[in-house]
């Protein structure tokens, strides 16, 4: 397939997917708390609203800065998906997106010049805290596999079956970052509702649209790797029944917990990231 | 050849001498990054802060006066300036000497703001930042002690994994990890991000990841776990 149409059709549907496990997503959490709950397609619908909404801006924001900002949030997570499905580069690219996208989160909240936003930038600040040890799960499937490249960790679960089964405290790991992902999650410190929306108060119309856009593409991404580097590649078919199961898995802790003060969200994170590294490496070792 | 394992494909090299900077797709992207931030940063206004006002119902702007605003823009462009250059070289001399610089430039954009709070957390990072500066040169000192090249290129092609080189790794680590304020030294910074200037401490925390990232890069270069 043509490269620029390969691109097109995963970003589409990166889009389409994770927008629907979002909705998936509070459709479990509602009928866990005996609610009805919107449509699956609610938030789909919600993304799309935005782009018929009237854009404005406050007057106290940082332009250009401000606009610009949510506008690189979507074409950060547009490459996350090139790096990713389209040519399976590697998985430290993939890193360097997620530093950028917590860049990009902490800021769209600190440039409008809200209070709200402002909280959640530096709750940003405190959660990258925590969410870069996360991340040292690349260095330890590094150490299992001798590679980063996706396509060759791929080709190596092929050979030696699943890392899940070989390196299970690395893939409990990613699954708490992913988990901190999740709107609604104990860990989601930067949207936690005291701050009204957190860092998308002062968002409105395009912007707004952007941002959720990038969201989605985000979901489906965070599960494409986890399911990529731990189980292997997938058909299609393999990839949908994986991201529904671990959306309804989110979803179940969502439902049932409150979203933590984020001094404990954070040290509840790096316990994790504690526990899996060195846990990890005493597997590898023994 | 670990560069093409760990960063992706090598799309080419530039011979200078003994230093040969290398260009793959992580590197480019960083690089691209890191500019791309700080043209916005160099273009871009400064936010208005809007704060509840103490005993009463009115609210209180905290803005960016002119002349703290012109010296903590020129500082947020160094940063950047250094964040893509360590993105982007092939020399791990280089490499320590743009993170000391990232550290130095940062506190420099913070101590300009009359804030105590803020001016108490950057004191503290800036206490951190150079004591970390010694173990950062000195890991980057033993690893040309011990091998003979600073040139991460040339590392890269390296057979085995002197033991001083793993000890350089670790004061590398505890360098950059002093220099960017990484946890647990990030409580402390995240104190300095609560003042106005959106764009300024967005090279601070852009900084801080990207070096971070890069760093792991360059520790499974020169490290040969296989």
């Amino acid at each position: 397939m043509n490269l620029m149409a390969n691109i097109l059709l995963n970003v589409i549907i990166a889009f389409l997917v994770g927008s629907l496990l979002f909705g998936y997503q509070r459709k479990i959490m509602a009928r866990i708390q005996t609610r009805p709950g919107p449509p699956i397609i609610q938030h789909l619908l919600h993304t799309l609203k935005f782009y018929i909404k009237e854009s404005t801006f406050p007057k106290t924001a940082a332009m250009p800065f401000y606009v610009a900002i949510a506008s690189m949030l979507c074409a950060i997570w547009v490459s996350a998906v090139i790096v990713g499905p389209v040519i399976e580069g590697s998985l430290l690219l993939i890193f360097a997106i997620y530093a950028l996208h917590k860049i990009v989160e902490h800021n769209a909240g600190s440039s409008s010049g809200s209070p709200y936003g402002k909280l959640s930038c530096v709750r940003a600040v405190f959660s990258a805290a925590a969410e870069v040890p996360l991340f040292a799960v690349l260095v330890i499937i590094y150490l299992k596999t001798g590679t980063m490249v996706i396509g060759e960790i791929i080709n190596y679960q092929t050979i030696n079956g699943p890392l899940i089964y070989a390196i299970p405290l690395a893939a409990a790991m990613f699954f708490v970052l992913i988990l901190s992902k999740a709107p609604y999650s104990p860990f989601a410190i930067t949207k936690g509702k005291d701050i009204i929306s957190g860092y998308e108060t002062e968002h409105f119309g395009v912007l707004r649209g952007y941002l959720m856009i990038s969201e989605s593409i985000a979901w489906y991404m965070l599960l494409w790797v986890f399911l990529t580097v731990f189980i292997g590649g997938l058909s299609p078919i393999g990839y949908l029944i994986g991201m529904v199961a671990i959306s309804t898995v989110v979803a179940f802790i969502n439902a049932t917990t409150p979203i933590l003060n984020p001094n404990h969200s954070i040290m509840m994170q790096v316990t994790f990231a504690f526990i899996g590294i060195v846990g990890s490496i005493i597997l590898i070792l023994i | 050849m670990d560069i093409a394992t760990i960063s992706g494909q090598l799309l080419g090299t530039i011979p200078l001498g003994d230093i040969v900077p290398y260009i793959t797709p992580f590197n480019l992207f960083m690089f691209a990054g890191a500019l791309t931030f700080t043209l916005l940063i160099a273009i871009s206004r400064t936010e208005t802060q809007v704060e509840a006002g103490f005993g009463s119902l009115k609210d209180r702007e905290v803005k960016v006066g002119i002349k703290e605003f012109r010296i903590r823009r020129f500082l947020a462009i160094i940063c950047g300036l250094a964040t893509a250059g360590a993105m982007i070289t092939g020399d791990l001399f280089n490499f320590t000497l743009f993170v000391a610089l990232i550290g130095i430039v940062n506190i420099g954009i913070v101590s300009a703001v009359k804030q105590i709070d803020v001016l108490d957390a950057a004191f503290q990072y800036g206490l951190i930042a150079m004591m970390a500066s010694l173990p950062l040169f000195g890991g980057a000192a033993l690893v040309l002690a011990s091998t003979g090249t600073l040139s991460l290129f040339q590392l890269s092609q390296a057979t085995f994994t002197p033991v001083m080189v793993t000890f350089a790794s670790v004061l590398l680590i505890l360098g950059v990890a002093g220099e960017t304020g990484v946890a647990p030294f990030y409580a402390t910074k995240a104190e300095m991000f609560r003042t106005p200037g959106s764009p300024f401490i967005l090279i601070i925390h852009l900084s801080s990841l990207l070096v971070i990232v890069r760093t792991i890069e360059i520790l499974l270069i020169i490290n040969k776990p296989f």
